[in-house]
C-alpha cells in the first residue's frame, strides 16, 4: 500500500467513524444529562474565566474531584482564619465545580448560614446591633439560595431538602416553609425516618396545633399494624396524646 | 531455478517534505543474485547500498521497479521468509538477554516450543555467546557481542538467504575475520550471503560477485575474479631465489618484450599480520 | 489466523517485558504511598468528606499515573523504535505491519491492565483500612454509613470508566506514533487531543447549534473536533459515582462500549497508516 492510500484510508476511516459515532455521543450525553438533571458539570469557557489556570487545566483535564476538593480544603482554611468572603468564594466555586456533589452545597450553607452569620451576629467591631443583625441576615440568605439551588442540582436526595428545612427552622424560624421542605425531603428514597416527625413538629412550631396532630395522626395509621419499630411509633403516640392533652380534646380518640 | 534476488529498474526518490523537493537515492537498479553465492553490495556512504537492501525487505516502498525474493514479491511474508537480516550498527531492545532477544526473533519467524529453544541454545553457542553472556542484558554487550547477537538472530529461522548491512563495520578485526569466515562457512552450507560494505578490502576475500554503486547509479557488477584480474600482466611469487637470480630473471623479462611493472619482496597485509601478532586464544 | 495471533503475542509480550523492566513499578510505589499517605490527610473533616477526597485522590492518582504510563509507554512504541532502529529486525520478519501495531498495543495495554490492577488493588484496601479507623473514631452509630462509602459496588464501575478511558488515549497515542517522527511529537499531541476531548461536548453542540451564525472556519473547526475527538466528557459518570449519586450500569456499560469500538477504529487506522510507511 503506498503512503498517499494509507493517509487517505486512514483519514477515510476516521472520518466515516466521526459521523457514526456522532449520533452515539448526542445520546448518552442526553441519557446522562437527563440522569444529572442537567448538572453533569461545567463545560462552559466561563469556568476557566473563574478559575486560575491551574485549576481550570485540572478541571477540565477530568480531574474536577480534585480541582473541587482543593477548593474545599481553601474553604476549610479560610474557616478557620474566619475569612467569611473567601469562604464563600471558595465553596461557590467548588459547587460549580462538582454541582451533583450533595456534601458541598451542605457544608457551604452551613458555613455561610451558620458560621459566617453567627460570626456577624458577634463581630465585635460594629456597635449597632442591627447592622450586625442585618449583616448576619444577608449570610442567611446566601446559605438558603445555595441550598435552594443545590435542591433543583441534586433533586433526588433528600439530604439537601432536610438541611433547607433545618435552615428555615433554625435560621429562619420559618417552620411552615421548614414543614414544607422536610415532606419534600421525605419523597426520595433515602429520607431518614425521623423526619416523618420533624414535618409535625415544624408544623406545631408554626402554630398549627391542630394540623400537627391531624398530622401525626396520619402518620400513625400510615405505621401499619404491627408498627414498623423503626419509625419509632411509640415516640408518635406520645406526641398524639401531648397534642391532644394541649388542645383539651377527650382520651378516648387516643392514636386513632 | 529463480534467483535468490532479483531487481529490475528499482528505483527510489525521497521527498524532503515543505516543498523542498525530492533525494534521488536509488536510479534504476537492475540487479540478480544467484543462490548460493556470496554477493557484495559496494559502495561509498550514501551510493545506495542500505536503500536496496531495506526495498527487497520490504522495509522501504520503490518508488518504480520491481524486487523479487526467491521468485516471490519482496516485501510480503513469503519473500520475508526466505530472509534473516542484520542492519548496520544493530541496535536492539537493551532490555532483553541475547537469548531473549533470539528467541524473540524466532518467535516473530513463526517458531516456537522446544525446537525454538534448541535452536536457540545452538545459535548462542554458535556465536560465543553462550552460557552467562546469554543471560546478560543487551546493554552490557560490547559491540562485537551485539553483533554477534544480530547474526544469531538473523540465522534463528535458518533463513535462505542472509542479508548483512556493514557488518563490519566498527568490528575489531579479529572479530572482523570472524564475520568473514562465517559467511564463508554460510555458502558452504548453501546459503546465499549478500552483504554490503564499503571496506574494499574485507568485501574481497569473500564475495563471488559485487555490485558497486555510486550516488544511487549502478557503475560495475561482475564477478571478483573478472573485474579485478588485470589481463595485460602476469603475478609470480617465488621463494628461494638468490639476489643475483632476480637481475637474472628481469633481464630475461625485459629480453623478451616484458616491461617490469612491480618487483620486490611482497607485502603482508596489515590485518593477517596484526592477526599473526595476537597470542593464539585472541585470533579466534 | 492462529499463526498472526502468535506473532501479534510474541510482539506483546516482548513489549511488555522490555517495559517492565524499564522500572514501570517504581511508579507505582509511588502512587501506594501517595494513596496511603493521602489517607491519613482531612482526619479533621466528616467521614463522608473523607471518603470523598480519599476516593477523588484515588482515582485522580490511578488517572494520572495511567495517564503518564500510556503516554510515555506509547510514545516509545513507534518512533523510539524507529530512532533506534530496532524496529527494522522485527519489520523484516515474517511479520505484517498491522501485527507489530496490535501486538505493541497489547503489550501497553496488558503493562496498564497489571498497574491498574495492582492500583486497584492498593486503593481497595485503603478504603478497607479507612473504614476500620472510621468506625472505630467514630463508633458503631455510624458504622452501617461508613460501610457504605467503603464498600459502594458502583466504585468498581469507576475504576473500569477509568481503565476504559485510558485505553482509549493509549490508543491516541498509538495512532500518532505511527505518523509521528518523534516521541515529543507524540506526547504533545495526546495530550492536547486528552484535553480537548473533555471539551468535545461543547464544540459538537456549538458546531450543530450554530447554524450560518458562526464563519466558515470556526464551523471547520468545531466540526473537526466533533467528529475527530473522543468525548471524554462521557466519562463523567465517574464524579457521579464517587458523589454518591445513583449511576445505571447500562450507562456504564455504554460508555465501556463506545471506547472499545474506538479503540478498534483508532488501532485500525494506525495500522493503515503504518502500513504505508518508510522505515
Amino acid at each position: 500500500m503506498s503512503r498517499k492510500l494509507s493517509l487517505i484510508l486512514g483519514g477515510l476511516l476516521l472520518a466515516g467513524w466521526g459521523v457514526i459515532k456522532l449520533p452515539w455521543e448526542i445520546r448518552m450525553t442526553r441519557q446522562q444529562r437527563q440522569a444529572t438533571v442537567g448538572f453533569s458539570g461545567p463545560t462552559t469557557v466561563a469556568l476557566r474565566e473563574k478559575l486560575g489556570q491551574g485549576m481550570a487545566l485540572a478541571a477540565l483535564g477530568g480531574f474536577r474531584g480534585l480541582a473541587a476538593n482543593a477548593l474545599m480544603l481553601q474553604a476549610h482554611g479560610a474557616w478557620e482564619e474566619k475569612q467569611w468572603v473567601r469562604v464563600r468564594s471558595a465553596l461557590e466555586m467548588a459547587t460549580l465545580l462538582q454541582p451533583r456533589v450533595a456534601l458541598f452545597w451542605d457544608l457551604a450553607s452551613w458555613h455561610l448560614a451558620w458560621n459566617a452569620a453567627v460570626a456577624a451576629e458577634q463581630y465585635s467591631r460594629e456597635p449597632s446591633e442591627t447592622r450586625r443583625r442585618l449583616e448576619a441576615r444577608k449570610w442567611v440568605e446566601a446559605g438558603r439560595d445555595l441550598l435552594e439551588r443545590g435542591t433543583r442540582a441534586v433533586p433526588e436526595k433528600a439530604l439537601l431538602f432536610q438541611r433547607l428545612g433545618d435552615l428555615y427552622w433554625q435560621r429562619l424560624q420559618d417552620y411552615g416553609a421548614a414543614a414544607a421542605c422536610y415532606r419534600e425531603a421525605l419523597r426520595k428514597p433515602d429520607a431518614p425516618p425521623y423526619l416523618e416527625r420533624f414535618v409535625g413538629y415544624a408544623l406545631e412550631k408554626s402554630g398549627d396545633r391542630e394540623g400537627a396532630l391531624e398530622y401525626f395522626r396520619a402518620l400513625r395509621r400510615s405505621l401499619g399494624d404491627p408498627p414498623d419499630p423503626a419509625r419509632k411509633p411509640e415516640i408518635v403516640d406520645r406526641e398524639i396524646q401531648r397534642l391532644k392533652k394541649e388542645l383539651s380534646e377527650p382520651p378516648s380518640k387516643a392514636g386513632r | 531455478m529463480t534467483p535468490a534476488v532479483w531487481t529490475r529498474s528499482l528505483r527510489k526518490e525521497f521527498k524532503l517534505g515543505w516543498g523542498r523537493g525530492r533525494v534521488l537515492a536509488l536510479e534504476g537498479l537492475d540487479l540478480e543474485v544467484r543462490r548460493g553465492e556470496v554477493f557484495g553490495l559496494l559502495g561509498p556512504n550514501g551510493s545506495g547500498k542500505s536503500t536496496a537492501m531495506k526495498m527487497i525487505l520490504g522495509l522501504l516502498r520503490p518508488t518504480s521497479g520491481r524486487a523479487e525474493v526467491c521468485g516471490c514479491r519482496a516485501g510480503t511474508l513469503a519473500a520475508r521468509r526466505q530472509i534473516g537480516f542484520l542492519p548496520e550498527n544493530p541496535y536492539f531492545p537493551v532490555f532483553l538477554t541475547g537469548a531473549e532477544l533470539i528467541r524473540y526473533y524466532g518467535k516473530l519467524s513463526g517458531m516456537g516450543g522446544r525446537g525454538l529453544e534448541g535452536r536457540v541454545q545452538e545459535l548462542l553457542s554458535l556465536v560465543r555467546l553462550g552460557g552467562e553472556a546469554g543471560r546478560r542484558p543487551l546493554r552490557t554487550y560490547s559491540k562485537g557481542m551485539l553483533q554477534r547477537a544480530g547474526l544469531a538472530g538473523a540465522l534463528v529461522s535458518d533463513p535462505e538467504i542472509i542479508m548483512l548491512d556493514e557488518p563490519t563495520a566498527g568490528v575489531d578485526p579479529a572479530g572482523s575475520r570472524e564475520i568473514r569466515d562465517l559467511i564463508r562457512e554460510l555458502k558452504e552450507r548453501g546459503k546465499t550471503v549478500i552483504f554490503s560494505s564499503h571496506l574494499l578490502e574485507q568485501v574481497e576475500d569473500v564475495a563471488d560477485r559485487v555490485i558497486i554503486l555510486h550516488r544511487g547509479e549502478k557503475l560495475r557488477e561482475g564477478r571478483l575474479d573478472d573485474l579485478l584480474t588485470q589481463t595485460g600482466e602476469w603475478q609470480v611469487r617465488a621463494k628461494g631465489l638468490a639476489e643475483a637470480q632476480h637481475r637474472e630473471l628481469r633481464a630475461w623479462l625485459i629480453q623478451r618484450g616484458a616491461e617490469v611493472v612491480q618487483e620486490g619482496a611482497p607485502r603482508e597485509r596489515l590485518e593477517d599480520y596484526f592477526l599473526r601478532s595476537l597470542p593464539e586464544k585472541e585470533r579466534r | 489466523m492462529r499463526e498472526a495471533w502468535r506473532r501479534i503475542r510474541a510482539v506483546a509480550a516482548n513489549t511488555f517485558l522490555e517495559a517492565v523492566r524499564q522500572k514501570v513499578f517504581a511508579v507505582l510505589l509511588v502512587f501506594a504511598l501517595v494513596l496511603l499517605g493521602g489517607a491519613n490527610y482531612f482526619a479533621e473533616f466528616s467521614f463522608q468528606e473523607q471518603f470523598k477526597f480519599l476516593k477523588d485522590l484515588g482515582y485522580a492518582t490511578i488517572s494520572l499515573t495511567g495517564l503518564l504510563v500510556g503516554l510515555l509507554g506509547a510514545a516509545q512504541l513507534i518512533p523510539a523504535e524507529i530512532e533506534r532502529r530496532t524496529i527494522l529486525t522485527a519489520l523484516c520478519r515474517p511479520l505484517r505491519r498491522w501485527e507489530f501495531v496490535v501486538g505493541k498495543y497489547l503489550g501497553l495495554a496488558s503493562l496498564l491492565g497489571v498497574m491498574l490492577g495492582i492500583m486497584g488493588a492498593v486503593f481497595w484496601a485503603v478504603l478497607r483500612w479507612k473504614e476500620a479507623q472510621l468506625i472505630g473514631a467514630e463508633g458503631q452509630a455510624v458504622a452501617q454509613a461508613i460501610q457504605a462509602e467503603a464498600r459502594d459496588p458502583r466504585l468498581w464501575q469507576a475504576f473500569w470508566l477509568i481503565a476504559a478511558k485510558l485505553l482509549v488515549v493509549c490508543g491516541i497515542a498509538v495512532f500518532f506514533s505511527t505518523l509521528a517522527t518523534s516521541t515529543t511529537f507524540v506526547v504533545a499531541m495526546t495530550l492536547m487531543v486528552y484535553l480537548i476531548g473533555h471539551l468535545q461536548s461543547v464544540a459538537r453542540e456549538q458546531w450543530l447549534e450554530s447554524g450560518e451564525a458562526a464563519g466558515w472556519a470556526l464551523q471547520a473547526f468545531l466540526a473537526a473536533v466533533a467528529l475527530l475527538v473522543p468525548d471524554f466528557n462521557l466519562y463523567g459518570l465517574i464524579d457521579e459515582i464517587v458523589a454518591g449519586n445513583a449511576v445505571d450500569g447500562r450507562a456504564t456499560l455504554q460508555v465501556i462500549a463506545y471506547s472499545l469500538a474506538y479503540l478498534g477504529v483508532l488501532l485500525a487506522a494506525s495500522a493503515w497508516l503504518f502500513e504505508g510507511r518508510d522505515l
